[in-house]
Order: C-alpha cells, then sequence, then structure tokens
C-alpha cells in the first residue's frame, strides 16, 4: 500500500437493526471499513441488503446505536457538514429552482446571497446545466435531475460525497453517460466519494476499490482493489471481464 | 391561393382527424346547450309569473329589470355594488384574522406534536358544531352590530384553514427532511425552509376553503339580521315578496363566489409557479 493513501473515514463495528412487527430485523452487521481520501470506493450489494441503512448512517440521517464512525480520526455523531450525500430518490425540492436547490446547503450555512450565486453558478456550470438556472425540477428530464442532486452536494463542499444508487432510476443510455460525467467531476473536483450500486459492471467500471457486501443483514464479503485497472476503463477488457466474473460469483443473490 | 391550400388539406385529412375535429366541435357545442337550456328551463318555469301577486317564478326579464332599478333605486341607500362590498369587507376582515391566526396555529399543531396532543381535542369540538349554531348565542352576546358578523364569519371558516395547514405540516414527505439533516439545519431552518414550502399546497387548499366557507357564512349572517350585505338583499326580497330582488340577490353571490375562487386560484398560481406542472 503507498504511502499516499490516508484514510478519511473509519467505520468501526457498525451494526443496525430495525423493529418490524415487533421482530428485530438487522440491517447491517459488524461492518468495519477505511476510506481513503480522494478514492472512488463503491459499495456493491445486492438489492434491500442494507446498503441505504449503511450510507443514512454515516450521512447521519439515521441513529448511529452500535459502532464508532472517525473522520480523520476524530469520532463524529450524526449529521456532517464534512459528509455530503447525492439521494437515491433525487430528493430534490419541487419549490425550488435549479439554482435554488443547488444554493440550498449554502443558504443554510448562513452565506450571502452573491456568495451563494457564485458557488452554486460554479457547480451548475460543472455538471453542465447552464441555462437551466431558473427551472424548475418538473421541468428536467431524469438525468438532469440527478445533475443538479449532484451540483447541490458538491456546492456544500463536503470532503466525502456519498452516492447512493444515484442512477438506478435511469434508462441504461443515461445511466451510462452519467457514469462518465461523475468520473469527469470527481476528476476535476477531487474528493472521496462513497458510491452505492446493485450493479456489478458499473462497480467494476468505476471503482477504486470495491466492497462487496452480503445480503441483508449487510456485511462486508470482500474488498477488491482495481488500482490495476487503469482508466479510462473498457467494459471489454478482458481484465475487466475477469473481475467483472470473480464478483459476480462472489455475489449472494437478492431475494 | 388560400382557397386551393385548404382544400388540398382537406384531402389530407384521415378519417381519425375528421373524427378528432367533430369532437372537438362537440366539446365547444356542449356548454353553449348547458347555458341555453338553463334559459329554456328558468323561461318555462316562469310563464305563470304574476309580478302583481308575486306567485310564480319571476322571468329574466323581470329580474333583468329589477337588478338595474338596484342601481337606481337603491336599497337603504345601497346599490347591489355596495351590498356586495359590505359582504366583501366582512369576509376580509374575518379571512384576515384566518390566514394571520389559523395558518400559524395551524403550522404549531402540525408540526410540533405536544401542542397537537393538547389542543386538537380542544379544536375538533370547536369545529363539529357547525358554525350556524352559534349564531344566537353570539347575538345575545354581542348584538347585531358589525363585530358579532365577522365573529360568526370567523367560526365559519377558520376550521378549513387550520385543518389543512395542519395537514400538510404534519405530513411533510420525510425524503425532504433528510436532505436538511445532511445538510445540518437547524430545527428552526427545517420548519422554515422544508416544512414549510413542502406544505405550501396544503396552505393554499386551506385558503381556497376557508374562502368559500366565509362567503357563505356571511350571507347567513346577514340573512338572520343586518341592514346592509347580499344576505341582507335576499332576506328583504324574501319578507317583501319581491321574488325578482331575491333572484337578483342569488345571481350575484353566485358570480362574486366565481370570482373569489378565480381570484384565490391566480394568487396561488402567482406564489407557487411549480405547481403549474402539467397534469
Amino acid at each position: 500500500m503507498d504511502k499516499k493513501k490516508q484514510v478519511i473515514l473509519s467505520l468501526r463495528n457498525i451494526s443496525h437493526s430495525f423493529i418490524v412487527k415487533n421482530e428485530v430485523k438487522a440491517a447491517v452487521s459488524d461492518v468495519s471499513l477505511d476510506v481513503y481520501d480522494n478514492e472512488f470506493l463503491v459499495v456493491l450489494g445486492p438489492g434491500h441488503s442494507g446498503k441505504t441503512v449503511l450510507m443514512n448512517v454515516i450521512a447521519g440521517i439515521e441513529k448511529l446505536v452500535e459502532g464508532k464512525i472517525y473522520l480523520r480520526g476524530e469520532e463524529i455523531h450524526g449529521s456532517n457538514r464534512s459528509i455530503g450525500m447525492v439521494f437515491q430518490s433525487l430528493n430534490l425540492m419541487p419549490w425550488r429552482t435549479v439554482m435554488q436547490n443547488v444554493e440550498f446547503g449554502l443558504e443554510l450555512a448562513g452565506l450571502d446571497k452573491k456568495q451563494r450565486r457564485l458557488i452554486a453558478q460554479k457547480h451548475i456550470d460543472l455538471v453542465r446545466l447552464s441555462g437551466f438556472e431558473s427551472a424548475y425540477p418538473h421541468e428536467l428530464s431524469g438525468g438532469m435531475k440527478q445533475r443538479v442532486g449532484i451540483a447541490r452536494a458538491y456546492a456544500n463542499n463536503p470532503e466525502i460525497l456519498i452516492m447512493d444508487e444515484p442512477f438506478g432510476a435511469l434508462d441504461a443510455q443515461t445511466r451510462y453517460a452519467m457514469e462518465e460525467e461523475v468520473l469527469r467531476i470527481w476528476k476535476e473536483e477531487k474528493r472521496t466519494v462513497i458510491f452505492v450500486t446493485n450493479n456489478i459492471e458499473e462497480a467494476v467500471y468505476l471503482a477504486d476499490r470495491i466492497v462487496l457486501l452480503s445480503n441483508c443483514p449487510a456485511r462486508v464479503k470482500h474488498i477488491y482493489d482495481l488500482s490495476s485497472l487503469g482508466r479510462p476503463r473498457n467494459m471489454m477488457d478482458p481484465e475487466f471481464l475477469r473481475i467483472r466474473t470473480e464478483i459476480s460469483q462472489n455475489t449472494d443473490l437478492a431475494l | 391561393m388560400e382557397k386551393g391550400m385548404s382544400g388540398k388539406h382537406a384531402i389530407q385529412l384521415s378519417q381519425a382527424e375528421i373524427r378528432e375535429q367533430r369532437l372537438n366541435l362537440l366539446y365547444k357545442i356542449l356548454p353553449i346547450l348547458s347555458v341555453l337550456l338553463l334559459i329554456g328551463l328558468w323561461l318555462y318555469a316562469s310563464r305563470g309569473y304574476n309580478p302583481k301577486v308575486g306567485s310564480g317564478f319571476p322571468t329574466p326579464a323581470a329580474v333583468w329589470d329589477r337588478t338595474v332599478r338596484l342601481f337606481t333605486a337603491p336599497v337603504k341607500k345601497r346599490s347591489l355594488i355596495m351590498h356586495a362590498l359590505v359582504s366583501l369587507r366582512r369576509i376580509g376582515i374575518a379571512l384576515a384574522f384566518d390566514w394571520t391566526f389559523g395558518i400559524v396555529f395551524g403550522i404549531i399543531i402540525g408540526w410540533y406534536a405536544k401542542p397537537r396532543a393538547f389542543f386538537s381535542p380542544m379544536f375538533d369540538a370547536f369545529r363539529a358544531v357547525p358554525p350556524l349554531a352559534w349564531i344566537p348565542l353570539i347575538t345575545l352576546w354581542f348584538g347585531i352590530g358589525e363585530f358579532p358578523k365577522i365573529l360568526i364569519v370567523i367560526f365559519g371558516s377558520l376550521a378549513s384553514i387550520v385543518v389543512n395547514v395542519k395537514a400538510g405540516l404534519s405530513t411533510v414527505d420525510r425524503m425532504y427532511l433528510d436532505v436538511g439533516t445532511v445538510f445540518n439545519a437547524s430545527p428552526m431552518q427545517t420548519l422554515i425552509k422544508i416544512a414549510i414550502p413542502s406544505s405550501l399546497d396544503a396552505i393554499f387548499a386551506g385558503v381556497r376553503t376557508s374562502t368559500s366557507a366565509a362567503w357563505m357564512v356571511v350571507l347567513a349572517a346577514e340573512m338572520l339580521g343586518a341592514d346592509a350585505g347580499v344576505g341582507f338583499l335576499i332576506s328583504r326580497g324574501m319578507d317583501s315578496i319581491d321574488m325578482p330582488l331575491v333572484l337578483t340577490g342569488m345571481i350575484a353571490i353566485g358570480i362574486v363566489g366565481a370570482i373569489l375562487a378565480i381570484l384565490t386560484q391566480l394568487v396561488e398560481r402567482l406564489i407557487c409557479p411549480w405547481t403549474r406542472k402539467s397534469k
């Protein structure tokens, strides 16, 4: 392991359960994981495996009950300005324009209007939505909405960006295009990205490392280091296909 | 040239297009037919009208004459417009109270669980009594001036706005609240930047229903003892067996009610442009 790799986020023995109809149902079970600075980490797991729950715990949406989370060595509780999120279901606010949605986090942080505009515009340009600043979410296509979600998360300048199955609802064409976009933005605005998906091909295409989770409750099954694969990646590359097959043989079936 | 063009178009029209054109024409004709039928029924019903005795149903012409006369010979020194304005002023004051106190109260009991638990039974008990049942009590306490009438209108329209605002604030979508959590929103920011804007359509539903409720209740209040207002016009017409006056009042009520509905809709569109989405 080279010296440049610094741990930015550490999860230690995270477990999380819910009570469903008077029964305790475990969603995440004893997950420990180190995330490195500026890496593109993909969390891969079958549908409903508890991936989202794990991400919500990291982002502070779900309360941390078991285990510990360290951000650069400091223990954290609840939501943190350094951790941003691109949501699975977009979660754009329909009453806000594209500009106002991107500005949202900055507005909460108390930045004045001029600063907000400047930062938001920069990120709208970054995700290539210039010209749509005053459009409302319902006027945008699925891919464009997801771009707004990405711009909103980036604008708040988090150190770590969680993307929870952001392209699950997109058609295949748009999905490929958006994967390219995410890589381009990640290269332009270096940040640690934790990208959640249930799509093996997407995981191998994007990741520096892949954390393979088991079926519900989510456990870390295996961690794959893909740094040997180089970028940009070719889905027809023999090495790409070998890793893809290896992972797929190791994956639990979703129920 | 034009003729040739249209001829060419006519040839190109397919069977389906012709059918669609006919259907569109039908949709334009049906509303006109409906209005004509209404006038026809009115004419038929008013065939035995005798203005001298006041028996039967007044003719459209008689109602029109009475409406015009209301401007030249006002009832109680007020023309039809003035009477309508008196009624509108009453609901205006009542609605101003509804839309301030009612909205704030609705937000409080919709968003905060403890006030909801405390105030809900009280509010539900108040809401269960129809507003008109308050009229005797309010009249005994406050007489028949302006204040008791406005109070009756408030009693009759406050519940609808409170209920709608409360419903909106108590069902804010979790996914918007999650965004606030991730961005570290304070409790106040969550309320002002997320919960209230996401409830604006519910709040406007309350504005609409409270407006129509206020308009209904003010007429009832005026019919039971007033010397001005559209409701008074109707009861005056009834007392003096002036049926055209009753009908003039009824039509005026309908028109003002429709205008109020259109106005609230316009304001909603202005304030919530995102709700104009394709339905």
